[in-house]
């Protein structure tokens, strides 16, 4: 897998470049957003590390340009207090984000899932989803936790449809409000209460959820840390 | 007011004229009275009694009306030969000439003394006026505040707008749209916006306790040109001059007090930033570079705990830089207008699972009320919140204990309440606990930035809220912080479609 680091702090790219070289990706740095975009249009880039802050753009207005090319993951380097930031990147297109600083374990992880989700959605049909507790098959819209079949609403298993096939990667409230009710502008308040229901169903306490994570003032997330298989 | 006064000026000669009239008659009857009684000498004084009566009450042009009226009459109807006229003796001569200059002088001496009267009661409502603009004038603390009551006093006096330019800097301001300084030449020429025609003008400068203080520029009808008698307007800018010099110098003031006190905080950062800092980055820098220089020396053990070190005092610094982040949104302000509403159930399960990944060993019990708890606040803000506070709480009197989190919903408020069962927080300290930089001197407090409750609190105010601490709870054992936030108001009813 190619990826394209675009940071302007050279010490953030000497850090991540051994470990990710190590880990089997092909790497390419560019550290503005000119030579992002020269980046993305030589090589096949099939992820981008952006950062946001960069010396000659807001890299939120260059997500579009870099996804012209072909069509790479974006991932958005951000700081914590930045939601309005990352959700407005996010509606450009961005795949994921992931909150300045950050450990190296959670960026593999990231690049996992978007590295799962990118192969997933090359395939003409994605059937199923499968983690060591949770089994959710979309054709036959049956979900099974802990081997346990859950029975879940028609609203409820779209919006989990939605979560398992980015499972790992952050959903906004935008996405799920057109999965569930196909309107973008619907009350965050339906959608609230369903993910509460399908916490009930899901999780072993809903109060302090383990598989379906909120993300304060961006969205949810399908978490990962159960063991995906890969199918 | 003007309605009516208006008015009592139409009626007030008709019913004078009338007056005037039944004075005539009445002298008239009584001298001719007299003379029936052959009384020549009273019937003359009676006309000349109502004569000065005439002119004193209505002035020159009636009393002398009133006199060649009365001399006519006398020398016609009541003077021997009856009905007609004739001065051939001076008997006759003599009453025509009294009645006029009896009537010439009283009326001069009673106009004058009338037009004192009248200037007098003019001064007494120039200076009632000005005291009234002067008293609200002083309740004037800031320069906007001085246009207003100016606008709001001076229409009554026949002033239609004005504009108050001030000198600041060697700038000149219009009040009215304060910010950027205005051309001294178009401000005195132009007219405002009603430049019709029909109104006038008059600039006065203002001086004040250090010079000029710039000039005010009154507007009133065309027809009020010849003078509003009503009102000096040179007092009255002398008044908006002594105002505006108090507002622009207690302006003065607050601006030194505000950087006093910004002074006095950045002090308190530089010897946080410098103390909370440099900590870590000395620990990190001495397991690095020991890393680097004695691989060869350290044992797999040591090699470890250097990392951990590392690894530990990134966390902090971390912490501590987004608590200096998040201090200096309390300071610029949080506005309202991107609160939503948010679910405190939904956001204490993600606190919960940071807390459980920072203090792994630490037994918490949960009492959560069941549904929804939606306040209006920032999802991110509120969760920094609640974190703070549960950290504080875990950090201070976890290791005695298991700490208590009960949430639920009461009236309408959010009650979150986080009890411990430390040492508790002595009475004196149970206020400053929110201040920033606070540090208590317990040793668990090391490595803490005195912003978490700081910040935990500004956070809940912002949303409108309160945080309350209570201790001891027990046994003079405990901390119980109590944080309560309105529920959100629009809660949609129904169930989901």
């Amino acid at each position: 897998m190619n990826i394209l680091i675009v940071d302007d702090e050279p010490a953030i790219i000497a850090a991540l470049t051994p470990v990710l070289g190590g880990q089997g990706y092909v790497l390419f740095t560019a550290d503005c957003a000119k030579s992002a975009l020269d980046m993305s249009q030589k090589h096949s880039i099939d992820l981008v590390l952006l950062d946001l802050g960069l010396p000659d753009a807001d890299g939120i207005d260059i997500i579009a340009k870099l996804k012209e090319y072909s069509d790479p993951t974006v991932i958005v380097l951000s700081a914590r207090h930045l939601e309005k930031d990352k959700v407005r990147a996010l509606d450009e297109g961005a795949d994921d984000y992931i909150n300045k600083p950050f450990g190296i374990e959670e960026l593999l992880a990231r690049l996992r899932a978007a590295q799962r989700r990118k192969r997933l959605s090359g395939e003409s049909e994605v059937s199923k989803f499968v983690s060591d507790q949770l089994h959710v098959d979309f054709s036959t819209r049956q979900v099974r936790l802990l081997g346990q079949e859950v029975k879940l609403s028609p609203k409820e298993f779209s919006l989990l449809e939605v979560l398992c096939k980015n499972a790992g990667q952050v959903v906004t409230q935008r996405k799920l409000l057109i999965a569930g009710w196909n309107d973008p502008a619907a009350d965050s308040q339906y959608l609230r209460s369903y993910i509460a229901l399908l916490r009930q169903k899901l999780e072993y306490d809903p109060s302090e959820p383990e598989h379906i994570l909120t993300e304060p003032g961006v969205g949810y997330r399908l978490s990962v840390s159960h063991k995906v298989k890969e199918m | 007011m003007k309605q009516t006064l208006h008015s009592n000026t139409k009626s007030a000669p008709v019913v004078s004229v009338l007056i005037d009239l039944t004075i005539f008659s009445l002298a008239t009857a009584g001298t001719y009275l007299a003379q029936e009684l052959d009384r020549p000498i009273t019937s003359v004084l009676i006309y000349l009694t109502g004569v000065i009566l005439i002119g004193a009450r209505s002035g020159l042009k009636q009393g002398i009306l009133a006199a060649v009226a009365a001399s006519l009459i006398y020398n016609f109807f009541l003077s021997e030969p009856a009905f007609s006229f004739g001065a051939s003796t001076a008997d006759e001569i003599v009453p025509l000439l009294a009645f006029n200059i009896s009537a010439i002088v009283t009326a001069s001496v009673a106009g004058r003394s009338r037009d004192s009267a009248t200037s007098a009661k003019l001064a007494e409502a120039r200076s009632a006026s000005l005291l009234t603009i002067s008293d609200r004038l002083q309740q004037a603390v800031e320069l906007a505040e001085v246009l207003e009551i100016a606008r709001q006093t001076l229409p009554a006096h026949g002033v239609t707008d004005l504009e108050i330019h001030v000198r600041r800097g060697g700038q000149l301001y219009d009040i009215a749209r304060d910010g950027h300084p205005v051309n001294p030449l178009t401000a005195l020429l132009q007219l405002g916006s009603d430049n019709d025609g029909t109104f006038s003008v008059r600039t006065y400068e203002m001086v004040g306790a250090h010079g000029d203080l710039g000039f005010v520029k009154f507007v009133f009808p065309e027809t009020m040109s010849t003078g509003d008698k009503h009102l000096d307007l040179q007092a009255v800018t002398n008044l908006l001059a002594l105002s505006i010099d108090r507002c622009m110098l207690l302006d003065a003031l607050s601006e030194a007090r505000a950087l006093q006190k910004s002074e006095q905080l950045k002090s308190a950062i530089l010897s946080s930033v410098s103390h909370d800092l440099r900590t870590p980055l000395t620990a990190i820098s001495a397991a690095a570079s020991s890393l680097r220089s004695y691989d060869q020396s350290l044992s797999p053990v040591q090699k470890d705990q250097m990392l951990a070190t590392i690894g530990e005092q990134c966390a902090r610094l971390n912490r501590y830089t987004a608590n200096l982040l998040d201090m200096g949104r309390i300071q610029a302000g949080i506005s309202t207008s991107g609160f939503e509403e948010i679910d405190v159930v939904e956001i204490l399960g993600v606190v919960l699972s940071h807390v459980r990944q920072s203090f792994p060993e630490q037994p918490i019990r949960k009492e959560i009320a069941s549904g929804e708890i939606l306040v209006r606040a920032n999802g991110v803000m509120l969760e920094q919140a609640i974190f703070n506070i549960i950290e504080n709480s875990v950090i201070h009197g976890g290791g005695q204990g298991t700490v208590l989190i009960s949430l639920c919903g009461e009236d309408d408020s959010c009650v979150l309440e986080v009890t411990d069962k430390g040492p508790g927080i002595a009475g004196v300290h149970q206020t400053d606990i929110f201040r920033r930089f606070f540090r208590s001197e317990s040793p668990a407090t090391r490595g803490g930035s005195g912003l978490g409750l700081y910040i935990a609190k500004g956070f809940v105010d912002a949303f409108g809220g309160s945080v309350e601490v209570i201790s001891p709870v027990e046994d003079d054992l405990g901390t119980r912080m109590i944080v309560r936030m309105p529920l959100a108001a629009s809660m949609p009813t129904g169930t989901p479609k």
